[in-house]
């Protein structure tokens, strides 16, 4: 469904991202984990289009989105929960809900929405009754729900997900990545990034490994788990 | 007190000459006429004048604050807004004898398209551009549009007819100009237009998170650069609202924009950065204190009140009345 070819990007002259490729097929859960500064979370941006890459492609659905705007990107069904969350702080949750839908609220199907809206409260009980409070005064983990939830209003074929499990209770990390299952499981392809290497390739298919901006391993989760170098530097010995 | 009022029925002397008696009688209405504006009138009159100056300043202060929020640029070329309104109004109005609801739309119209150029052509093009780099090209801008309108209007004051007269109204013993009310009225206008705007309507709230997350904004699908596009057009159109309904009171000149924006710049300092309610509230402190320090204290010093209340905003409270400490320290600028 997404594939990239030897991607490269650079912050200014720092090159981050080298010849970079994988593959992400239909209806499967890919990890990507790696270190801090890895060059994960570029690699996200260069596909949602907030990163202007300087060489390669990426295809989605064989079509070459990269250099796209992020704007248009979305509309072509791929959604990203970016890193830190970065819901909208100073709007109510129902507002960050509705406006995850706003290329709908273009075309004014009001009942769409609503029925989108109700589908989000069965995933993340808990939005609801929050619908009309300021998103910057949630918690950590209930502006991740929010920021995934902002997400898939857009009714994506494809989510990217960056670090969700970032600064957030091992408790609530357990149920968010419950939902990650749920919606592959509903059909929906995923891309995760994340530094909680363990939790990455239990819920994931097919995992690379990113160190200084290349990828120097891949394979299925499961064997990457058993691995011993992936044991040693990402899973704690 | 020189002369006793006169009493009823009684000619009040017939020892004056009757030709004199004429003048006389006039020099007596007059004077009890003055007389008649009490203290309390008075400082109404100051109140209700500051109040009209302070809705063109809370105006400004708006329009401030819509292109603030979105790109957290200050547009130095909000006052030029203001100015072209009242010119702009003048031609269509006076010289070209549009009626008045037909000159008011194509003025603001006018407008709007130059705060779009502004953007299209001062903003846009600028590439990886710092917010102070922006701020600086509005400057420029402003700089531009004052002397592009000297070249078209020259440096005279430009004079256009009040909306509905100019038969002062006197309310508590103070005089009203019917201007006075459209200035206020159209604030009031503005301020719901906006709330329903920004409150109920998904572009609104599109334009709100840009002013979050312009990141996050885009990728949910919503065009940044459209969005602040918008906020210019929408900036524009609020300073020329306030440049046509103020022309009657205070007529235009060119250069009047700068010392417009000034003042606007205070108010909304003064409100709050940011804060709509800020920006309505320091626009009528600002012109109810400059209002006051005019009347009371010396009308030489008008612009030094506003400017003083700017100062010691900025010492005391930089984030301004509404405005939130936290939110201050999060912002670029």
């Amino acid at each position: 469904m997404l594939r990239i070819e030897g991607l490269n990007a650079a912050y200014d002259s720092i090159q981050v991202l080298k010849n970079v490729s994988l593959k992400v097929p239909k209806g499967k859960v890919v990890s990507i984990i790696g270190a801090n500064g890895a060059g994960k979370s570029t690699l996200l941006k260069s596909i949602s289009g907030l990163m202007n890459i300087s060489k390669g492609s990426i295809f989605y659905k064989d079509k070459d989105i990269a250099g796209m705007p992020a704007n248009r990107i979305v509309g072509l069904g791929i959604s990203q929960v970016p890193e830190g969350r970065q819901i909208f702080a100073h709007l109510s949750v129902l507002d960050n809900i509705h406006l995850g839908a706003y290329l709908y609220f273009k075309r004014n199907n009001r009942l769409e929405i609503k029925k989108r809206v109700d589908r989000i409260y069965e995933i993340f009980p808990i939005l609801e009754t929050r619908s009309k409070q300021i998103a910057g005064t949630l918690s950590g983990g209930e502006q991740q729900m929010l920021a995934i939830a902002r997400a898939l209003m857009a009714r994506p074929e494809m989510l990217l997900l960056d670090e969700p499990s970032m600064g957030i209770a091992p408790l609530i990390v357990r149920e968010i990545f419950n939902v990650i299952q749920q919606l592959n499981e509903s059909g929906t392809t995923i891309l995760l990034v994340e530094q909680n290497a363990r939790a990455a390739l239990k819920v994931a298919h097919h995992s690379y490994v990113l160190e200084r901006g290349e990828v120097v391993m891949e394979g299925l989760a499961g064997e990457l788990l058993n691995n011993p170098r992936v044991k040693e530097v990402y899973l704690g010995g | 007190m020189i002369f006793s009022p006169p009493e009823a029925g009684k000619p009040f002397t017939n020892k004056i000459p009757q030709v004199h008696l004429r003048e006389f009688h006039k020099i007596v209405t007059r004077f009890y006429s003055m007389e008649t504006i009490t203290l309390s009138g008075q400082l109404f009159q100051y109140l209700i004048t500051g109040i009209t100056v302070g809705s063109v300043y809370a105006m400004v202060a708006v329009g401030f604050n819509i292109i603030y929020n979105v790109t957290e640029i200050i547009n130095f070329a909000q006052g030029e807004f203001v100015m072209l309104g009242g010119l702009i109004m003048v031609f269509f109005h006076v010289v070209m004898g549009l009626p008045l609801i037909m000159a008011f739309p194509a003025t603001v119209i006018l407008v709007m398209l130059v705060g779009i150029l502004l953007d299209r052509l001062a903003i846009r093009p600028i590439r990886q551009p710092s917010v102070l780099t922006l701020i600086i090209a509005t400057i420029a801008a402003s700089i531009l549009l004052k002397g592009a309108a000297m070249f078209i209007w020259g440096k005279d004051p430009y004079d256009l007819p009040a909306f509905s007269g100019r038969n002062p109204i006197t309310v508590f013993g103070a005089v009203i100009q019917p201007q006075y009310l459209w200035v206020i009225g159209f604030l009031i206008v503005i301020v719901i237009v906006l709330s329903i705007f920004f409150d109920r309507t998904i572009i609104g709230k599109a334009m709100s998170a840009c002013a979050d997350n312009p990141n996050a904004a885009s990728l949910v699908g919503i065009n940044v650069k459209q969005m602040i596009l918008l906020s210019f057009a929408l900036s524009a159109a609020i300073g020329a609202v306030a440049g046509i309904t103020v022309t009657p009171i205070s007529l235009m000149e060119y250069d009047r924009g700068a010392m417009l924006a000034v003042k606007g710049f205070g108010a909304a300092i003064l409100g709050g950065l940011g804060s709509f309610p800020g920006a309505i509230l320091g626009g009528l402190i600002m012109g109810t204190i400059e209002s006051f320090g005019a009347g009371v204290i010396s009308s030489g010093y008008k612009d030094a009140f506003a400017l003083i209340v700017l100062l010691i905003v900025l010492f005391f409270r930089p984030s301004g009345i509404l405005g939130s400490i936290e939110i201050s320290k999060i912002k670029r600028f």
